[in-house]
């Protein structure tokens, strides 16, 4: 099988600066400083790529959801509120740059596909550039500190996103998930568990080098999803009728739904993503990763910003689900069931 | 894109650690499960929770991760059973940030880089269990002294040596033994 075992790629650095409180535990002040310092060095040339800076006061619910959906800002930071806040992405939405969330700065970078090394090359440069700013807080014994002592260390977070559903449904994860769990790994769910994708990450505190842990995450998500593979082949050798009845009727709800929500959107494009694996149907509109990067652009904010007219419609409008819906039996024009 | 780590999914909902199956304590493990759209969690002992991922027909577990990660909050009874616990009041003050003992064993947050020194012994109390921390081998800050890169790389290299001799890859040990004695020859200020 050829296929790329991990769907995405994400990786978040996360760094304080010595000589002030964590964010938590310090005045506005002090923090805005730090975010106009910060600024100031994004903005000051001798970067390969521009940074682009913005003003969270001025992004629209729906705006910063984008940000979110695109991995260029984590959830969490979305969520925050307080002073000396900021955001920056860089050059071509490479990567990002969360200031004054839970930590004084944190490096984002996400894409499709096995890239986690790439991005900590990236991630690894844009931080030796920081510190020409910054002055990182570090203690040779613990590492990077943060607010959270059993985050310090590396203060690199890897995320392997995986498209898992066969053993979701058949609760297989769970005992994976164990196993995860006793080698210092941890699972979520990255759409709420629609489609079964998961995301792999590393948790607590590892003295280990940077890339030998993202070698381990490698290594785990590519024995995870081979488990998947050979689950799949075995479901449709006892459940054949099962399978091709599952299948079948996502492609039938793709082609002719007018009304779709975001979870059913996934749940459809992840069972002709196996389909496609098991050589039971054919859809010209998805090869390769493109399974991955429809459900990418179909959700909430990217159909509101890329494909509505009204962009601050907000993320409720009922608009959406219908958006949705056309773009979907456009993928899935041409689908077939082979027999 | 990352998965959300919300509150809700964080599982800090109380100070206890006994299992939610048998009772016992010394739970070590919250699963999160979603079973007809709605979220519930569950904190085990390795042991039920082995029994549980084996009869999970048709239910969508959808997180797991190890009860320690936001536990050095509640360490305040492991502390006192932990070993050699050094005597600290709760009074102790980081005197850069103000934070006390108290705060770091109410919260699990530090407030400064100091604090790591000043409540040291708790920290590492609680983060690995009263043992030493494992050395820090990732990447350092630049601005790192150069004997303290170089102490650092000459660590590196010398857990790689021994691991390579455990899995007997005598080439690439021989390698890495040369470039160490190389480092050691460089060494900035004498011998490591
Ligand atoms: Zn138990
Ligand atoms: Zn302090």
């Amino acid at each position: 099988m050829s296929a790329a075992a991990l769907k995405a790629s994400g990786l978040g650095l996360s760094r304080n600066e010595t000589g002030i409180r964590f964010p938590h535990a310090e005045e506005a002040t002090a923090l805005e400083d730090l975010q106009q310092r910060v600024e100031a060095a994004l903005k000051n040339g001798g970067w390969d790529e521009p940074w682009r800076v913005h003003d969270l006061e001025e992004l629209s619910p729906a705006e910063m959801t984008y940000l979110v959906e695109k991995g260029l800002m984590s959830p969490g930071f979305a969520d925050g509120t307080g002073e000396g806040r900021g955001f920056a992405v860089y050059g071509d939405e490479v990567a990002s740059l969360e200031i004054g969330g839970g930590d004084h700065l944190r490096l984002l970078g996400f894409r499709t596909g096995d890239e986690l090394s790439v991005l900590w090359s990236l991630l690894s440069q844009l931080d030796d550039r920081l510190e020409g700013t910054i002055n990182y807080a570090f203690d040779p014994c613990w590492g990077y500190l943060t607010s959270h002592p059993e985050q310090a260390g590396t203060g690199l977070r890897i995320y392997a996103t995986l498209h898992v559903p066969t053993l979701m449904l058949t609760g297989r994860l769970a005992s994976i998930a164990l196993e995860l769990v006793a080698s210092g790994m941890g699972l979520s769910p990255l759409w709420g568990g629609a489609g079964g994708i998961i995301q792999v990450s590393n948790r607590g505190r590892q003295g280990k080098p940077e890339i030998e842990t993202i070698q381990e995450i490698e290594d785990i998500s590519r024995d995870i999803v081979e488990k998947e593979r050979s689950v799949r082949k075995m479901f449709m050798r006892e459940n054949p009728i099962q399978v091709r009845d599952h299948i079948g009727r996502a492609i039938g709800l793709a082609q002719h739904a007018w009304n779709m929500s975001f979870p059913e959107c996934v749940n459809l494009l992840s069972a002709a993503e196996v389909g496609l694996e098991l050589g039971l149907v054919d859809v010209p509109g998805l090869v390769g990763q493109a399974a991955f990067d429809a459900m990418r652009r179909l959700q909430p904010a990217h159909v509101v910003m890329e494909h509505m007219e009204a962009k601050q419609s907000g993320l409720e409008s009922p608009e959406i689900d219908q958006v949705r819906a056309r773009m979907l039996r456009e993928i899935f024009a041409g689908a077939r069931v082979l027999s | 894109m990352f998965a959300d780590e919300s509150p809700e999914w964080n599982l800090d909902f109380d100070n206890s650690d006994t299992c939610e199956e048998c009772g016992e304590v010394g739970a070590v493990i919250h699963l999160l499960r979603v079973e007809n759209g709605s979220v519930s969690h569950i904190r085990l002992c390795q042991k039920c929770a082995e029994n549980l991922a084996g009869r999970t027909e048709g239910m969508a577990l959808v997180l797991a991760v190890p009860a320690i990660v936001g536990r050095v909050g509640k360490a305040k009874e492991k502390g006192e059973t932990g070993p050699s616990p050094v005597p600290t009041s709760d009074s102790q003050v980081c005197t850069v940030c103000g934070t006390t003992l108290a705060d770091v064993k109410e919260t699990g947050m530090v407030g400064c880089s100091v604090c790591y020194q000043v409540f040291g012994d708790h920290l590492r109390n609680v983060v690995q269990g009263g043992e030493e921390p494992p050395a820090h081998l990732g990447k350092v800050p630049r601005q790192g002294s150069a004997s303290d890169i170089h102490r650092r790389e000459v660590m590196r290299l010398q857990r790689m040596l021994r691991e390579l001799v455990e899995c007997e890859r005598f080439e690439e040990a021989a390698s890495v033994r040369d470039r160490l004695s190389e480092l050691e020859r460089a060494a900035p200020g004498g011998s490591v």
